[in-house]
């Protein structure tokens, strides 16, 4: 009965579409929206929405938090109280301008260079991630779990799944988590929700180190090794999948495999986004999850 | 630089930072040791484990940023905010190449932000 019901509970939410999904990945995007979509909830995309300043322009001007503000004006323009984000740096630098516009003088200066283009801020809206607001329907996803995925297998061996916690939508944890009684250290939503669709969760240590994407600006080479070494791990661990729930951990350790394994390609490995993890989990047809069809059955 | 008086040099920062984990040194090298000159604070990959961890409650990442606005950025970090300034986004993009991108994965039209916005509100008149 409850894996055929059809959700009553229709809701609107706005999202913000960081860079790297709109421009990269949009098989995340499509792969959420299938995946709330059973769960009886439309995103509607933030139109004309622009960098969420941090890290960069945040390196270069304390304004980054007037750009922030810009967005999540726009979101208040559309009448929504809550924007998902996909990537953990946009939900990271949304929430601390959020938190910033709470001072009545930084909120007044951004709705000072908001009015020329008709739009205000009140830093009243809520920058939720998606792995957040999965987790806070974990009974409703459990119940249209139709295809569990210990039965999967990847090349003959059972899936093992080797996830990396987008780390800023956690950290810092007094702005981060003000509301979730998650560890900001050891985050547990995001396994909780691979394990809700059957997976084996392959412990190799590194689903709490950043993937090492934000320091490719700084140091390309650096930021290949931080790669290498969750790479490395998550072979040591017998892992056979990557699960990533953030375009930057995505860009380095799935798009950058090739520069980053170019004299181990043994150690390449496969990666889903969790939101894809879930619907094939749910039975969701694989073009609806951006998957080449036959792929992942 | 100025060491921070609330930091009591434990080095609980060095030990969680993926940058000293690959052998390169970040901010938190200076702050477990205040002589230490082979850091750079441009080396961080924004996990913000240091600042989560520190005992002393120091506000790292903040630290962090305003040295990184006193120096001269790595070339590809100033590439990088020109872009943000022009197109909006890091990334540069077209309208034209977003909507045929749109279109092939059957997602919703998507508006770029106006050529100049960012640059508008970054540089507002007082």
């Amino acid at each position: 009965m409850t894996s055929q019901r059809v959700s009553e509970l229709e809701l609107e939410l706005a999202y913000y579409p960081g860079c790297l999904i709109l421009q990269r990945m949009p098989e995340y995007e499509l792969a959420t929206r299938a995946v709330l979509k059973a769960l009886g909830i439309e995103l509607r995309i933030v139109q004309e929405a622009a960098c969420c300043g941090a890290p960069v322009a945040e390196s270069f001007t304390a304004d980054w938090i007037y750009l922030a503000a810009y967005n999540l004006a726009q979101v208040e323009r559309m009448g929504h109280d809550t924007v998902v984000t996909l990537c953990g740096s946009c939900t990271n630098g949304l929430t601390r301008a959020a938190q910033a516009l709470k001072d009545p003088g930084v909120c007044a200066e951004a709705n000072r260079r908001l009015k020329p283009l008709g739009l205000s801020v009140t830093g009243l809206v809520a920058v939720k991630h998606l792995v957040r607001l999965l987790a806070e329907r974990e009974d409703d996803l459990r119940a249209r779990i139709v295809r569990p995925l210990s039965l999967h297998s990847v090349q003959g061996k059972p899936l093992r799944v080797a996830l990396t916690n987008p780390c800023q939508v956690f950290r810092p944890g007094d702005v981060m988590g003000a509301n979730d009684p998650d560890d900001p250290m050891r985050p547990q939503s995001m396994r909780r929700l691979v394990e809700l669709t059957g997976a084996e969760v392959a412990e190799y240590g590194g689903e709490d180190e950043c993937c090492g994407a934000t320091l490719y600006l700084a140091a390309p080479k650096l930021s290949l090794a931080a790669g290498r070494r969750k790479l490395e791990a998550t072979w040591n661990q017998g892992a056979n999948l990557l699960l990533h729930g953030c375009g930057n951990s995505h860009l380095l350790l799935r798009r950058f495999q090739p520069a980053i394994l170019r004299d181990a390609p043994e150690l390449r490995q496969q990666a889903l986004f969790l939101p894809q993890l879930i619907g094939l989990a749910m039975g969701l047809p694989e073009e609806e999850l951006g998957l080449r069809k036959g792929m992942w059955r | 630089m100025k060491h921070p008086e609330d930091c009591i040099e434990c080095g609980t920062c060095v030990t969680v930072c993926p940058v000293e984990m690959v052998g390169a040194h970040a901010i938190v090298t200076f702050l477990a040791d205040p002589d230490a000159t082979d850091y750079s604070v441009w080396l961080c990959t924004s996990c913000w484990r240091c600042h989560e961890t520190c005992p002393a409650g120091v506000d790292i990442y903040g630290l962090m940023m305003e040295q990184r606005r006193r120096e001269r950025a790595p070339a590809r970090y100033e590439d990088a905010f020109e872009r943000v300034r022009a197109s909006g986004f890091a990334l540069e993009v077209s309208q034209e190449a977003l909507d045929q991108v749109r279109v092939i994965w059957g997602l919703e039209p998507v508006k770029l932000p106006p050529p100049g916005l960012v640059r508008d509100l970054l540089c507002a008149q007082k």
